[in-house]
């Protein structure tokens, strides 16, 4: 038997019982589906945490006070108080360093900002110029903060777009006054838009000169410094250089925590990946079912076509033909099931991407590959028993039947 | 045809076929199996939070300075221009349905005792901490009772610090440096392990006042408030509210009830529960797409058998229902053998992982069942009605 015979042969078997074929394709199209979009939206979720980080700035590295000696993100490094502050000072220290390209260190608290009669508690950022360098703000109306000395206390202040529209409504907002706490600020620019990135809403912040915060939370310590460093390869002189600058100058203590942005990135992206295969393989448990189904097709097929078989063997077929006539029939199955599976489940991830634009819906080549492998294995491994049972038939007892 | 005939009939039709039965009923079990342990492992995950969290009391109010939240938290509790002051926390024991208010401050720091060093997390505390909290003290006391104000210089260890630096020895009465601090160790507290990422073994507990000296701050990070446990959330809620505005002039700070943070995380928990379980409907889906198939099939190969049954009386509702009594039964086999299936994995996972937590809710069981037969019932009514369509003769020709 040739192969476009056996090809043949099978098409006219699937053709001969539409309705059972239809729903072969219909279990095998779900399972492949589902695998196909799970993992397009855990890739899309992936991408789009990278992406936020990218966003925070390219070849960043963190420094935080205090340390600790679990391993482990620990919430008393992140947020709590240390003895021994990491100061201004600190800061303008790192770039002696040569692998340093920009710093700006942060002040972060929550101020009650006021404009006459209005008022709202936002986010108070205090902080340099650099800062709209390394982290990629743009400013809508106005400037940015002013270069210059940072332990100088300007009263000015950049406001993001929410904070304008709130307290000013639809009125010119530059030049005007505004008071944090018990001081005053003149507004000298609005931040574009930026939206939501990874929790922090740079809308809904104000931005004024670090010096200012300092005063404002009456506080030498800041809260992290941020550090881009000249290219990638630089990081980890940036690391080791942080480290012996802040130790030199805390009396030989190692009392800063120094987290490079990949390391953070390779962590989130660990976790996604590991989630998406897991979500996969939940997905994949459906393809395991369609090839259960499969089996019970076939094996009710062997039953139904014992004429045909006994036939086919009394014409001299060989068991191993009448076996490949199944597993040809089973792969023509799981091939078209998964390419109806694989077309469903990028129809899916179309309209995911038109109602969340925002997030790269993507499934990932591994996936667009491994769905169907798999649905070609499980339809062949649950072919062997039925095909099995029909080489096996004798052909002088499958034919004396009626 | 009475129901003891009904029920025979169906049963022997499906034995007639038994590996085609089991391998219908293995698709449904496969997908009921997947749900139930993807449940399991959800509801095991709630418990554990929930546990986490009521470990130290839920009858608990936490007092942040600051309105907006992010993270979860009140940004006020890193830098705020209205602190919440020592005076604060002590004014709120007079709030109504009161017990306890005590005043918190976390940070970092170095921790000495005879040239050995360690960085902990350190905790500048009330009297009143422990308590609050319930956490018990292992050999020695806590903080005594004295005003928080002027506290003397006593500190007491979390059970990972003192093993560390006094390994056997009763570290009690010895005098540690505390960011260049000298105190006198009164108390070790009992080990309570890692808490959700917090290893609340590696700190050291010093009066609160002290701790914002070192840490050169004023603004407390939170008040912890325990009401009775009979009083009423909101009422208790409004009591702090009213004693805190009249002292600051304005709402400028967060109350968050424990109960209220329980129900966000048991909210999103069963979120993600739901979703996963949806998840692992998919292949009770596709299981369901199995019995229609074979049920088609058996329509098919069966007519002759309808075609006789409605020539001896049977009416078109009585084969409509036999064959979706097939269905049902087919189906309700499965799910209870993927109930086996899945609390049974439930069951090793937890033997062979016992960190990971799992729970199988019987409600689950039962849920799962009702749906395992309504897929049935769905699955069952395409085939079912066809069969039922059948004109008798037919049907009895087709021989």
């Amino acid at each position: 038997m040739r192969l476009t015979d056996m090809l043949n042969f099978a098409w006219q078997v699937m053709r001969g019982y539409p309705g059972r074929t239809f729903l072969i394709l219909l279990a095998m199209g779900i399972g492949v589906a589902s695998v196909v979009a799970v993992t397009a939206l855990g890739e899309g979720a992936r991408l789009y945490v990278s992406n936020q980080f990218g966003s925070l700035g390219t070849n960043l590295v963190i420094v935080l006070p205090g340390r600790s000696e679990t391993a482990g993100a620990m919430p008393g490094v992140l947020i709590g108080k240390t003895p021994r502050d990491l100061t201004l000072e600190d800061a303008l220290a790192l770039k002696s360093s040569r692998a340093v390209r920009y710093i700006a260190p942060l002040i972060v608290g929550a101020g009650d900002v006021r404009v006459g009669a209005r008022r709202r508690e936002t986010p108070v950022l205090g902080t340099t110029a650099e800062i709209a360098t390394i982290r990629r703000m743009d400013v809508a109306q106005g400037r940015f903060l002013p270069e210059g000395d940072p332990r100088q206390s300007l009263p000015v202040c950049v406001i993001g777009t929410t904070v304008a529209n709130e307290l000013f409504g639809t009125r010119p907002v530059l030049g005007e006054w505004l008071r944090i706490g018990d001081r005053r600020f003149r507004i000298i620019g609005v931040m574009a838009k930026q939206g939501e990135s990874l929790g922090f809403n740079t809308d809904e912040i104000v931005v004024v000169p670090l010096a200012a915060a300092q005063a404002l939370f009456n506080t030498e310590s800041l809260l992290r410094v941020l550090v881009e460093a000249k290219s990638r390869e630089q990081i980890p002189n940036v690391k080791a250089d942080v480290e012996e600058i802040i130790r030199l100058r805390h009396e030989g203590e190692r009392d800063i925590t120094v987290i490079t942005q990949d390391a953070v990135i390779a962590t989130f992206d660990r976790i996604l990946r590991a989630l998406t295969l897991a979500v996969a393989g939940i997905a994949a448990v459906s393809l395991a079912v369609a090839g259960i189904l499969i089996m019970n097709v076939m094996l009710i097929a062997v039953t139904q076509r014992r004429r045909e078989i006994g036939l086919l063997k009394a014409l001299g077929a060989t068991g191993r033909q009448i076996r490949l006539v199944f597993f040809t029939e089973a792969v023509l199955l799981a091939a078209s099931g998964a390419a109806v599976g694989i077309a469903v489940g990028q129809l899916g991830r179309n309209i995911a991407t038109h109602l969340y634009p925002m997030i790269p819906f993507q499934a990932p080549w591994w996936a667009l590959v491994a769905a169907p492998v798999v649905a070609l294995l499980t339809a062949v491994l649950f072919t062997v028993a039925p095909a099995r049972r029909a080489a096996l038939l004798d052909p002088v007892q499958a034919l004396s039947r009626r | 045809m009475n129901i003891t005939d009904f029920i025979r009939f169906t049963y022997d039709s499906l034995r007639a076929h038994r590996l085609r039965t089991v391998l219908t009923a293995l698709g449904i079990a496969v997908g009921i199996a997947a749900v139930i342990l993807l449940t399991s492992i959800g509801e095991g995950l709630h418990r554990f939070v929930i546990a986490e969290f009521t470990q130290f009391g839920t009858n608990l109010i936490n007092v942040t300075p600051g309105r907006i939240q992010t993270h979860g938290a009140s940004l006020g509790a890193v830098n705020t221009v209205r602190p919440l002051s020592i005076d604060d926390a002590i004014a709120l024991k007079r709030a109504p349905h009161v017990q306890l208010a005590d005043p918190l401050v976390q940070g970092n720091s170095d921790v000495k005792y005879f040239g050995k060093s360690r960085r902990v997390t350190l905790y500048g505390v009330g009297p009143d901490f422990a308590a609050s909290l319930r956490m018990q003290v292992a050999t020695g006391e806590f903080l005594p009772q004295e005003d928080p104000r002027s506290a003397r210089a006593f500190a007491v260890l979390g059970s990972k610090v003192a093993r560390e630096f006094f390994g056997a020895e009763n570290p009690l009465g010895s005098r540690i440096r505390v960011g260049g601090e000298r105190y006198r160790v009164i108390g070790v507290m009992q080990s309570k392990g890692q808490v959700l990422g917090f290893d609340l073994d590696d700190t050291v507990f010093i009066p609160v006042a002290r701790a914002l000296d070192m840490f050169n701050r004023e603004s407390l990070q939170e008040i912890h408030v325990t009401y009775e446990p009979t009083a009423p959330v909101a009422e208790v809620e409004q009591g702090i509210k009213r004693i805190l505005i009249a002292r600051h002039g304005a709402e400028d700070f967060t109350v968050t009830p424990q109960q209220k943070m329980l129900e966000v995380f048991g909210t999103v928990l069963d979120a993600i529960t739901f979703a996963v379980a949806a998840m692992g409907a998919i292949s009770l889906v596709v299981g369901g797409v199995g019995i229609l198939t074979i049920l088609t099939i058996a329509v098919a190969e069966r007519t002759s058998e309808i075609g006789l049954l409605r020539a001896v009386g049977a009416t078109q509702q009585a084969i409509l229902l036999l064959f979706l009594g097939e269905a049902v039964l087919l189906a309700a086999i499965g799910g209870a053998a993927g109930l086996l299936l899945g609390a049974g994995i439930a069951a090793l996972l937890q033997l062979a992982l016992p960190a990971l937590p799992v729970h199988t809710p019987w409600s689950y069981a039962v849920m799962a069942e009702i749906v395992a037969v309504t897929v049935g019932l769905a699955a069952g009514v395409l085939p079912a009605r066809r069969a039922a369509r059948l004109d008798p003769l037919e049907a009895l020709r087709s021989e």
